[in-house]
């Protein structure tokens, strides 16, 4: 949102509908010049589009010159009822890509700009349409990669979340204004505060919290993918891997070790899963430049994956380094790969016998189908996937709703220690928190403070 | 009736309560002709309402004025006849000093101070209008006819402009019991465009000292050593002959007794069910609930009616029987303040046990005022539509005699820096309780009586009333108006603090440095192995605390930097809020009325949130990147 380039006083216009092979195709216009610019390319009824009322539905064709681009329907929205807010007129076409690539050219060159990604919601949001957290939402929706990433978007877009977190605020705003109360008016006006009710209520805003952050892990795997990172040592067929799951040729593959120096992503979908499949260079001691800082790409990729794919030759008999890149598997969140079966078996079922194992001979594409079973499993015994979507946090969330549990711990660490002179710091954190939910709520600090402490209490003096 | 035009004054201002007798003390003192215009000369500084100075974060407010030159603080000590410290569980943040001050000597010294200062000329009469020409303040019109020209006037009206006062359904215009209103003033202001609306405040019922019962109540006395707020009187409770400030010390309205001595006691008692029923059965002739008063009241300082309504839980609430002086009859039942009929306000007094055969001097009475929305004022409480007329006090909404005399403090030094056309003096929020009280005020405004809170400070490990006068010494230095003395002391004191903790860092014993072993929780600076016993134990207070919360101290220092971030996004002062369609209506209509200066400032304002911030944040890079 920090560099906005272009100002409103412009129209613009994108395809609307998904690509690819529809029956219909949408070509959205927004702002000042949306109607004039219908008026040029549409034929219609008498009465050009600028001239009909708001929210009215006519049909005609597009035309460049002479010629008749497609036979559509136009609906126009005059602002303020629409979804920018701003004037809007869509064009619904028959054609697929094509035809909607050649609406957008007829739509730019009568006047329109190309629209940038997200630029519809960011007016809409500019122009008070939505709050923070649907426009972000409807971001998501717009970037959303499966259905049920769909629908956690919409989920959040109805404000599921919103009350989530409000409800979140209030409980903290509670403790908050009992510690306030008890620091503004002096002891012998208030009845002290009661600090196992208050430990216990801060107790309940961490879980709470921590709630809320668990989702985010699924949030994450939704929108983004769950990131699967294919480890091995060199010509273990870890491109090969990544090809066979993808169903096509991405990586080159060759029979040399150290093809792959740098790293490779895809996305698949497994059952409606997006996986994020990261093809990575081979672990092993070299001296080439570029093959070294491959393999430290390998590991910064380790570090963040949510499952790992590590492979084997299974026809070589395991040495130190296997046994060394073994422990380093998290044996519930990985799988191990017996790839090259067609040469022989030289590794015992015991010697892996804390791993899930997957037996492959990927250069005839045996056991693939096994290996995307064996992921789903790995994935649904780490993340609840088939409980109903549910609002789930963005990264933006995730950081503020992290820090704000730091300082609820410090609060309550506080609190714990029973000293009463801890409760300046404490209520300093809580207040803290407070305002890094407020981001994301939108609400604002000391006037709800002051208001609660002041319904809440009866001050004398 | 003469119409002699004035001419010898830079300064002029309006009422000499707390506001306008520290407005026109600074101003004085910094070397401006000033002209103190009051309805009574004898009302000078008079305590109108309850007989104690300091509280919760008050106290805070009246250390800086200490520090930065201001009188109230050495006239609370120099009058005070009981000194508690409030909070002290609590720790250093949110402690409080609060004096019970005898009234009458209260008004008389401050009477005597002013009449002392150089450059000070008290006028008694009303003032009844400004003469402004142009955008610009040119003088104050009194009711005589005269008029005085001035290059800046500060209005410290109080609840005078337009006051009415009420018992039950009795109501007579008056700015407090007796005294009679100044209603032509609020006239003018409004001829002059400015914002006014109604604001209401109560007082309970003054009783004869001798009618009361004071064995069947809990006896609160004094402390001892006494805590002070002043230097002055801490050095002189230190047996330091410290000179005084800027007066001769032979007037005995100025020290009437060695301060501190021969502390007078408060009481406890409270309110009954039989207390409660009067007061239910007769709300409906209260003026605070029969309708008759439309402004809107003190939430913090609530009525009695109030408390029985609002906190209907609640069977009994405390009430404290306060002395208003050595020599005075009047009693100040504090938290019975309400606007029933005399006849009623008696059975509900009889019904509180101490109180059965209790006498009225005085009935409580509630009142009700103009008040001048303040966000129509600059953060140095210059008006911005008026060029050299300021606000300050309970003119501007708050409640309070500290409020009151930090505003006053501050609109004084800010009309001789207008008159000598230097840039206005202005504390930030983490500087200063009274920044926090002026930044509220200017950008948030108020609709009730606007009180201080600690909760109000973002940051109140760091304004400590503890280090006010270290912390505010640059401020006090910069200004001028502090004794080189004081401003010596301070230095010292600063200094000492400085190289004890940095020693305290600097030496290990068993393995930790005596930093470390401070902080732990049961340590104190006089039992730690290493301590430093020549060191005044207003040094080694400071380096207690300084050591035991650095910490905390730190993360506050941290936050400091990056809130003052946004305090330099400046905004345009061309922008058109109208045209951000995204903010809401209720942030646009603020935005319109205070027009911060900066994103920090717009962020303060009530109904104004983060994602109004935003929304504007982004506006102004849109704007700033000239598309």
């Amino acid at each position: 949102m920090s560099n906005l380039p272009h100002n409103e006083s412009d129209t613009v216009a994108a395809i609307a509908t998904a690509p690819g092979e529809g029956g219909v195709a949408i070509v959205r216009l927004s702002g000042p010049l949306a109607f004039p610019i219908a008026d040029t390319i549409f034929r219609g009824p008498a009465t050009p589009p600028s001239k009909q009322p708001t929210h009215v539905i006519l049909h005609g064709t597009i035309t460049t010159g002479a010629a008749e681009v497609d036979d559509v329907l136009l609906l126009l929205m005059r602002a303020p009822r629409s979804y920018t807010r701003e004037d809007v007129v869509e064009i619904q076409g028959h054609g697929g890509p094509v035809t909607a690539r050649r609406i957008l050219r007829c739509v730019i060159n009568a006047g329109a700009r190309l629209a940038e990604p997200g630029e519809f919601t960011r007016r809409a949001f500019l122009n008070g349409r939505l709050d923070l957290l649907q426009a972000e939402a409807v971001l998501d929706l717009v970037r959303a990669r499966t259905d049920r990433a769909a629908s956690a978007a919409v989920e959040q877009l109805e404000g599921s979340l919103s009350r989530v977190f409000t409800d979140l605020y209030d409980r903290i705003l509670s403790v908050a204004t009992d510690l306030e109360a008890a620091l503004d008016f002096p002891d012998d006006e208030l009845p002290p505060i009661h600090t196992p009710d208050i430990l216990a209520r801060l107790r309940e805003t961490l879980s709470l919290s921590n709630q809320l952050l668990a989702t985010w892990d699924e949030g994450h795997i939704l929108r983004d993918g769950a990131i699967a990172v294919i480890t091995g040592k060199p010509n273990v067929g870890k491109s090969t891997m990544l090809n066979a799951v993808l169903g096509r040729s991405r990586a080159i593959v060759s029979p040399r070790p150290g093809t792959t120096r740098d790293t490779i992503e895809e996305y698949v979908s497994l059952d409606g899963i997006p996986l994020r499949l990261v093809d990575t260079a081979g672990l092993r001691a070299s001296d080439c430049d570029i093959e070294i800082e491959g393999i430290r790409r390998t590991h910064e990729h380790v570090a963040k994956a949510d499952i790992r794919i590590h492979m084997l030759d299974a026809s070589t008999s395991l040495d130190a380094t296997d046994r060394e890149h073994l422990a380093t598997l998290n044996p519930s969140r990985s799988i191990v790969v017996l790839n090259k079966t067609d040469l022989g078996c030289a590794i015992s079922a015991g010697e892996l016998a804390t791993h899930r194992v997957v037996r492959t001979s990927l250069v005839s594409g045996q056991g693939v189908d096994d290996v995307k079973r064996a992921l789903l499993s790995v994935l649904s015994s780490n993340f609840d996937l088939h409980a109903p979507p549910h609002a789930v946090i963005s990264e933006r969330h995730r950081s503020l709703l992290v820090a704000a549990v730091d300082e609820l711990n410090a609060a309550e660490a506080l609190i714990a220690s029973g000293a009463e002179d801890a409760t300046v710091p404490a209520a300093q954190s809580l207040r803290v928190a407070l305002e890094r939910l407020g981001e994301i709520t939108g609400r604002a600090y000391t006037d709800e403070l002051l208001t609660s402490v002041f319904s809440r209490f009866c001050i004398g003096k | 009736m003469t119409s002699a035009v004035e001419t010898g004054f830079e300064v002029v201002v309006i009422g000499a309560g707390h506001a306008g007798c520290e407005a026109a003390l600074a101003a004085a003192r910094m070397g401006a002709r000033t002209a103190l215009v009051t309805l009574h000369r004898d009302a000078i500084a008079r305590m109108s309402c309850n007989p104690s100075i300091g509280g919760m974060a008050k106290s805070h407010i009246v250390f800086e004025l200490d520090a930065l030159g201001g009188e109230m603080a050495r006239n609370a000590d120099y009058t005070g006849i009981q000194f508690r410290v409030l909070n002290t569980r609590k720790g250093p943040a949110v402690q409080a000093n609060r004096v019970q001050c005898d009234k009458p000597a209260y008004s008389a010294r401050m009477t005597a101070v002013i009449e002392r200062t150089p450059n000070l000329v008290v006028i008694e009469g009303e003032a009844t209008g400004l003469q402004v020409s142009g955008d610009a303040v040119r003088g104050v019109m009194l009711t005589d006819g005269s008029q005085i020209s001035a290059g800046a006037v500060v209005i410290a009206a109080g609840t005078f402009m337009r006051g009415r006062w009420y018992v039950g359904k009795e109501e007579r215009p008056g700015g407090r019991m007796g005294e009679k209103s100044a209603d032509a003033l609020g006239r003018d202001l409004e001829r002059l465009g400015f914002r006014l609306a109604r604001l209401k405040t109560g007082t309970p019922p003054r009783l004869h000292k001798d009618s009361v019962d004071f064995d069947r109540m809990e006896r609160q006395p004094g402390e001892v050593p006494v805590p002070f707020f002043s230097m002055q009187a801490r050095l002189e409770g230190q047996g330091v002959q410290a000179p005084l400030f800027h007066v001769e010390q032979s007037d005995s309205r100025l020290r009437p007794w060695p301060p501190g001595s021969a502390q007078m006691c408060c009481h406890l008692t409270h309110t009954t069910a039989k207390t409660h029923d009067i007061i239910r059965k007769n709300l409906e002739n209260s003026a605070l609930y029969g309708g008759a008063i439309s402004g809107t009241g003190v939430r913090y300082c609530p009525s009695i009616e109030d408390k029985i309504v609002k906190f209907a839980q609640h069977d009994s609430h405390h009430v404290f029987i306060e002395p208003e002086g050595r020599g005075v009859l009047e009693i100040y039942p504090n938290g019975t303040s309400n606007s029933l009929p005399e006849s009623v306000q008696l059975d509900m007094i009889h019904s509180i046990p101490g109180l059965e055969r209790a006498v009225f001097l005085c009935p409580g009475y509630a009142i009700e005022y103009d008040f001048v929305d303040p966000t129509q004022l600059k953060h140095s409480l210059e008006t911005k539509a008026v060029a050299g007329l300021f606000m300050a006090g309970q003119i501007n909404g708050t409640t309070g005699y500290e409020e009151a005399a930090g505003q006053g403090f501050m609109a004084g030094v800010n009309a001789v820096r207008c008159i000598r056309r230097e840039a206005p003096f202005v504390l930030l929020r983490h500087e200063a309780y009274i920044g926090v009280l002026v930044d509220d005020l200017v950008t948030k405004g108020t609709e009730e009586p606007y009180r201080m809170f600690t909760s109000r400070a973002e940051h109140r490990l760091i304004l400590r009333q503890d280090n006010a006068g270290v912390r505010l010494l640059d401020h006090a230095r910069q200004l001028g108006i502090q004794q080189p003395d004081h401003l010596r002391r301070a230095e010292d004191l600063r200094t000492a603090v400085d190289r004890e903790i940095a020693r305290l860092r600097k030496v290990f014993a068993g393995g930790a440095s005596l930093a470390q072993q401070l902080r732990q929780p049961a340590m104190t600076y006089d039992r730690l192995p290493g301590a430093d016993r020549s060191l005044s134990p207003d040094v080694s207070r400071l380096v207690e605390i300084e050591a035991k919360y650095e910490g905390y101290i730190e993360r506050e220092r941290k936050q400091i930097a990056k809130s003052l971030r946004l305090e330099h996004e400046e905004i345009p002062a061309s922008i058109v809020y109208d045209d951000i369609k995204a903010l809401r209506f209720e942030a646009r209509q603020k935005l319109n009325l205070v027009r911060p200066e900066n994103i920090g400032q717009a962020s303060r304002i009530s109904g104004v949130n983060p994602a109004d911030i935003a929304i504007l944040s982004v506006w102004i890079k849109r704007l700033r990147s000239g598309k």
